[in-house]
């Protein structure tokens, strides 16, 4: 990307900081070659023992409440059952193991692929139409200048958010189902009528309509964030070297959001497996599971609600796992467009 | 251009702007196209729109009378007959004022926590290249894409002695490592020469954060308490399943059990007689008070949003 | 992608689904097949049923009640109904003696509402009455089910936990095994004449109580006709002069008949589960109901013609545009509500709405007149109906619990099981005469204070044999218990009909899925020959093996009729 009228972007200040401060992050790969001058461990301790003091709340929060629960997963690989035993810790030493049994009972599901298969379509769906919403969004917003309108506007668009998924539901029915307004409507003036909620066929781009139309104001406020730290003389600055409003837009304030973009982007490809769960179990039996059963709505389905807990946790771990190389790969890609990412390599 | 100096046009362009009208524009830019705004507007309308037409639904529902919605048979577009007995429904018997300050409560001291906990790690985190920085990151990040059973996590908050105290409402969600990472991204974004600066001055990490990364960071400061404070007060589910007690809980769940109290399954005998008042009005009350919150906070935050108030943030 | 999507509330509103679907669910279907799954355990001890003969030694004697005489009688099944005008003077007293002994009892069980506070008159006065200290520990009926699935697996269970049979899927049953404590040694045979109202529960609602060979709960008897009632306006039909439809084709023509797109008036909701009972298909409520013998071979449900039959009508139903295009979509606001607002003039549902939609439409609409119609059978003529379970929802005392503090439970279940036009029943029913409600021309209304605090807790315990008795609609009383003495006479029991049946624990998913495609078949996402295609990967996947099991079951221990 070329910047000539614009200030280095916030990846190459990022590259130069490293640089000159000379050190490497530990548990770099063995084989990568050691910048010179690499402090010895204790050195870096004292340096950095501000850094990781005030890390540790966070951790030792996240140790407790996260992993000691999710060390819970291995029930994966028992048939567990909680209640055969006075404490649902002590059933697990008790439950039998059965090694990848539940693994493979996911694995030969042909619901499951069929689900894991309509998860990555709605994922490819929400990317194309419903991620850029937000910024586009929020770009038109920031370049409105009356602040009246503005701030208006904004909370006028945060409110949807706040609305539950029955509830967004339910307006749909009203406006766009068989018997929704303007089904009736046309009727009242002679015509067929539709219905748009039972329909299998577009069901996904409903879906994420409804998710554009609940979450995309929302969404604005990450970015309206990030462009109200970019400071009005890089503007004045551009304009003065001949700049019109489209290349500001892209020498400016894209290079503003790119870094804030790039780390939402990164995360939501880890979350692609994650493409709702009450929306979309609550309009299951609309549409039939063929078109709406996804991975989350499937291990509700066959694990949760059956409490069969070791085949909802097999489900989870290969989820987590996906997840987590989809999120590393993702992660490179924006290492590899000189973006910061969610961490640095 | 005459140099006849014209009093009323001095004032006049040295007034506070009217709201409808635009502020005045920097000299260097340039003056936009009829069609562009026209376009902006018609978008911006359309948007609102689609948000206010549902908006006005809920509402005028929320405001009708049983008879009515049973003649709607279901959402009312055209308000009939207006009355506010859902409302008064919502917020008879006392609860609702109980659970409002429990929660109001539970949402600052949680909010506050998490902001505490998140700003320090956001921060200690944000120094690439700094010892444990990797292996801290990857520990929180993992939790992201792994959950745990409600079973195990029941268990713990139990056997810490949590259930039925406020602090199961706070602590078990009080860190988002989502919120940490936005935080930490906006934190990095800030021009390392100001902070290098600074430490050449002899300022320590924590007079770094406070008095340099928190001042430049107001916006996205402001986000994140946003998103927590929502998060802590909309939430529901952790108060139905850790606390026993009926007077502990928070506004969320006493109003979702409003909702119910016309939905009770067959079988369970509640013979009480709803009357005049529809579930589908509480139901749309209960939806209208969940977004007032939003339309006081609102202001205070959108203050933060000011275009380019945070000048130096990002390197010149 | 939202920026919230993993703050603090990312748990909750991933459950806040069940706000709407479990409840509508219980509520749609009476209670009956999402959430009713039986469900297995790991321990073969614990699974199968407690054979007829070993049944009858537990079950504590019956003893009638001869306090109060209904004004019509029990008959074919059916509950037992009032229709006279109540008199508080005339009010009987079925617990003479004050059986409580004072305990202090923690009860966790699922409210739907806000609960009031704990030291409200109405459960200081029922308190008061029993002689112990009751806690309520009133949990959200929606997510009772995650609620129940945790406290349960923690070593610190309530003194008494209730569970509906709409929470007892997956291993729930393996809990209440081990869980909770056996009430035999203090009900079964002549035990139970201590506490008179509990002898007069009937006795299949008891044999419903054993849980793996144990008397281990306390019953709220249900009637065994069929509960799902075919409603219609009965005021549009005498209006528009429509007839009543007496077989499966006049039905179609009078739905094609009455729908209206253009006005906004379909025929009818979902009618499925009506179908299954015109065509005489086994009970899916339970699953242990839809296996039966024919021709000295067990068949589930699924595998018979007449499911298929019931699918194919229904199916017609939707392809003629006669059902309401928002029940096609489910989850979209109530049967119920499309009903009364004249979008449907015809739907299934328990027979609770008959009263209930009449009371509460009784202050709106005046010529608002719902009533039930006679199931037909497939050719027109009577229908063959199949007996739901003779109870729905269970008390359980905690195995830890001490001996008094079991007698006190029972001392609490003989006070709330009284019967109608009794004191106590009118104490746990309304609440304190004045303070909760007040009776006028013979019919007792309840005021707000009566609406906030008199609503689940007690009645949750223990219930008399099923009853209806509206004091302010006597004719719909009357309508109810007559409809249920008609359909009784066409009602048989299945062959495993009244046994608490644990599934084995490898069983227990195999045949949740045929809902889901019943669903499908009937809107014409999916064929008839779909399902008959997931019927044989059923028996070859365990349905045949389940069917030996049952057969087993069935040679050692007899059915319990």
């Amino acid at each position: 990307m070329s910047n000539s009228t614009v200030p280095r972007s916030r990846a190459e200040a990022e590259t130069s900081e490293t640089a000159s401060r000379a050190a490497d992050a530990p548990g770099g790969r063995p084989g990568k070659k050691k910048p010179s001058g690499k402090l010895s461990l204790r050195l870096r301790l004292r340096r950095d023992r501000t850094l990781i003091l005030m890390t540790l709340p966070a951790v030792a929060l996240v140790l407790v409440f996260n992993y000691i629960p999710i060390l819970g997963n291995v029930v994966a690989f028992q048939e567990y059952d909680p209640y055969v035993s006075d404490n649902g810790f002590i059933a697990m030493l008790e439950s039998p193991w059965v090694g990848f049994e539940q693994f493979q009972r996911v694995f030969a599901d042909s619901a499951f692929w069929d689900a894991v298969q309509n998860t990555l379509v709605l994922f490819f769906l929400q990317l194309v139409l419903f991620f850029p919403v937000p910024i586009l969004l929020a770009l038109l917003i920031n370049s409105v200048i009356r602040p009246r309108i503005r701030a208006v506007s904004q909370a006028i668009l945060y409110l949807p958010h706040f609305f539950s998924w029955v509830l967004v539901i339910t307006v749909f029915q009203q406006i766009f189902g068989g018997a929704g307004i303007i089904a009736q409507t046309l009727r009242q003036r002679g015509y067929e009528g539709f219905d748009l909620m039972t329909d299998p066929g577009i069901f996904k781009f409903l879906v994420t309509a409804e998710g554009v139309w609940k979450d995309a104001g929302w969404g604005i406020i990450v970015f309206l964030a990030a462009l109200a730290s970019v400071s009005p003389d890089l503007y004045e600055a551009a304009a003065m070297d001949g700049a019109g409003r489209w290349r500001r837009m892209w020498h400016v304030t894209l290079p503003a959001l790119r870094p804030v973009i790039a780390l939402l982007l990164v995360l939501r490809v880890g979350d692609a497996l994650t493409v709702g769960f009450e929306q979309i179990l609550l309009q299951r039996d609309a549409v039939g599971p063929g078109a709406a059963e996804v991975l989350d709505t499937y291990v509700w389905w066959n694990g949760v609600r059956n409490q069969d807990f070791s085949y909802a946790a097999a489900a989870g771990l290969i989820k987590g796992l996906v997840s987590v190389a989809l999120v590393l790969a993702a992660n490179k890609v924006a290492h590899f467009m000189g973006e910061q990412g969610v961490y640095k390599k | 251009m005459t140099a006849v100096i014209d009093k009323a046009a001095i004032e006049e362009a040295a007034r506070e702007p009217r709201w409808w009208e635009a502020p005045p524009r920097p000299v260097w830019e340039e003056e936009p196209s009829k069609a562009g705004v026209a376009g902006k507007g018609i978008v911006l309308a359309g948007a609102c729109l689609a948000v206010l037409f549902p908006l006005w639904i809920v509402i005028v529902t929320s405001l009708s009378s049983k008879k009515t919605i049973t003649e709607a048979g279901g959402l009312v577009m055209i308000p009939k007959d207006i009355t506010f007995i859902a409302y008064q429904e919502l917020l008879s018997g006392g609860q609702v004022t109980r659970a409002a300050i429990v929660s109001v409560g539970v949402t600052l001291a949680g909010t506050l926590f998490s902001m505490a906990v998140s700003v320090l790690a956001a921060y200690g985190l944000s120094r690439s290249g700094s010892l444990g920085h990797r292996w801290f990151l990857m520990t929180l990040l993992a939790t992201m894409f792994f959950g745990a059973g409600l079973i195990p996590t029941y268990l713990l908050v139990q056997s810490l002695g949590l259930t039925d105290t406020y602090l199961a409402l706070i602590l078990p969600s009080a860190v988002s490592v989502f919120n940490i990472l936005v935080l930490r991204a906006f934190f990095m974004g800030i021009s390392p020469e100001l902070i290098d600066s600074a430490r050449i001055d002899g300022a320590g990490d924590w007079r770094i954060l406070w008095q340099i990364v928190l001042p430049l960071s107001r916006a996205v400061v402001a986000v994140i308490t946003l998103f927590y404070a929502v998060g802590y007060w909309s939430a529901w589910f952790n108060a139905s399943i850790y606390l026993s007690d009926q007077d502990m809980m928070p506004l969320q769940n006493v109003m979702i059990q409003l909702v119910q109290k016309q939905e009770a399954p067959v079988g369970v005998s509640q013979a009480i007689k709803t009357g005049q008042i529809s579930g589908l009005a509480i139901q749309m009350a209960v939806m209208v008070m969940a977004l007032l919150p939003v339309a006081v906070i609102s202001p205070f935050v959108q203050k933060h949003f000011k275009k380019g108030m945070l000048t130096g943030a990002v390197k010149g | 992608m939202t920026p919230n999507a993993a703050s603090a509330s990312s748990g909750p509103s991933r459950r806040s689904f069940l706000a709407s679907t479990a409840v509508a669910t219980a509520a749609v279907a009476g209670g009956m097949p999402l959430l009713a799954a039986c469900g297995g355990s790991d321990s073969g001890s614990k699974d199968g049923t407690t054979s007829g003969k070993s049944a009858k030694k537990l079950l504590p004697a019956y003893v009638a009640s001869n306090v109060v005489t209904p004004d019509i009688p029990s008959k074919n099944g059916s509950a037992i109904g009032f229709t006279s005008k109540l008199d508080l003077a005339d009010l009987k007293t079925s617990v003479s003696k004050k059986l409580g002994k004072g305990s202090s009892i923690k009860i966790m069980s699922p409210f739907w509402g806000t609960p009031p506070k704990g030291d409200n008159p109405y459960y200081k006065a029922m308190n008061d009455l029993i002689g112990v200290d009751i806690t309520w520990q009133n949990q959200d009926g929606i997510t009772y089910d995650e609620k129940l699935g945790a406290v349960l697996a923690s070593s610190d269970v309530p003194d008494v936990v209730v569970i509906p049979s709409w929470n007892m899927g997956g291993k729930i049953p393996s809990a209440i095994i081990s869980k909770f404590a056996d009430l035999g040694p203090y009900l079964s045979g002549d035990a139970v004449k201590k506490y008179p109202n509990l002898a007069a529960i009937p006795s299949e609602a008891w044999q419903y109580s054993i849980f793996g060979g144990k008397l281990r709960g306390l019953p709220q008897p249900a009637p065994s006709v069929v509960g799902i009632v075919p409603f219609y306006r009965k005021d549009v039909f005498d209006k528009e002069g429509y007839e009543l439809p007496k077989s499966p084709d006049e039905f179609l023509a009078l739905a094609k008949e009455i729908t209206r797109p253009k006005a906004k008036v379909w025929a009818c909701d979902d009618m499925k589960w009506t179908a299954f009972n015109i065509f005489g298909v086994l009970s899916g409520s339970e699953k242990p109901l839809g296996w039966n013998q024919v021709d000295g071979k067990l068949v589930y449900r699924v595998e018979t013609e007449e499911f298929l039959e019931a699918l194919e009508w229904t199916r017609k139903l939707y392809a003629a545009g006669v059902v309401h295009p928002d029940a096609k979509a489910v989850n979209q606001g109530t049967a119920g509500d499309r009903f009364t607002s004249g979008q449907v003039l015809m739907y299934n549902q328990n027979i609770s709405d008959w009263w209930g939609k009449m009371a509460e439409q009784a202050a709106q609409n005046r010529d608002f007149r719902i009533s039930g119609m006679d199931i037909f059978g497939a050719d027109g003529g009577d229908p063959t109906l199949w007996a739901g379970s003779p109870a729905g929802i269970f008390a359980f005392v905690n195995k830890k619990a001490s001996k008094a503090v079991i007698e006190d439970v029972l001392a609490a279940a003989n006070v709330t099981a009284a019967p109608y036009g009794t004191k106590e029943y009118m104490l746990t029913n309304y609440g304190v005469e004045g303070t909760h409600y007040t009776v006028k021309d013979g019919v007792p209304t309840k005021n707000d204070k009566g609406n906030q605090e008199v609503i689940n807790a007690y009645v949750m315990l223990a219930s008399p044999a099923p009853t209806i008795a509206h004091p302010d609609f006597p004719d719909i009383a009357k309508e109810q218990v007559e409809w249920q003495q008609r359909m009784g006479a066409f009602t048989k029991k299945s062959a495993f009909w009244g046994m608490q049946i644990t599934e084995p624990a490898r069983y227990t998913n195999l045949s949740n899925d045929f809902e889901q495609l019943e669903d499908d078949v009937v809107r014409g996402r999916k064929k008839i020959s779909d399902m008959q295609q997931a019927v044989s990967d059923w028996k070859r996947q365990g349905g045949d093996k389940l069917r030996d099991w049952y057969q087993k079951l069935l040679d050692d221990n007899g059915s319990a009729q």
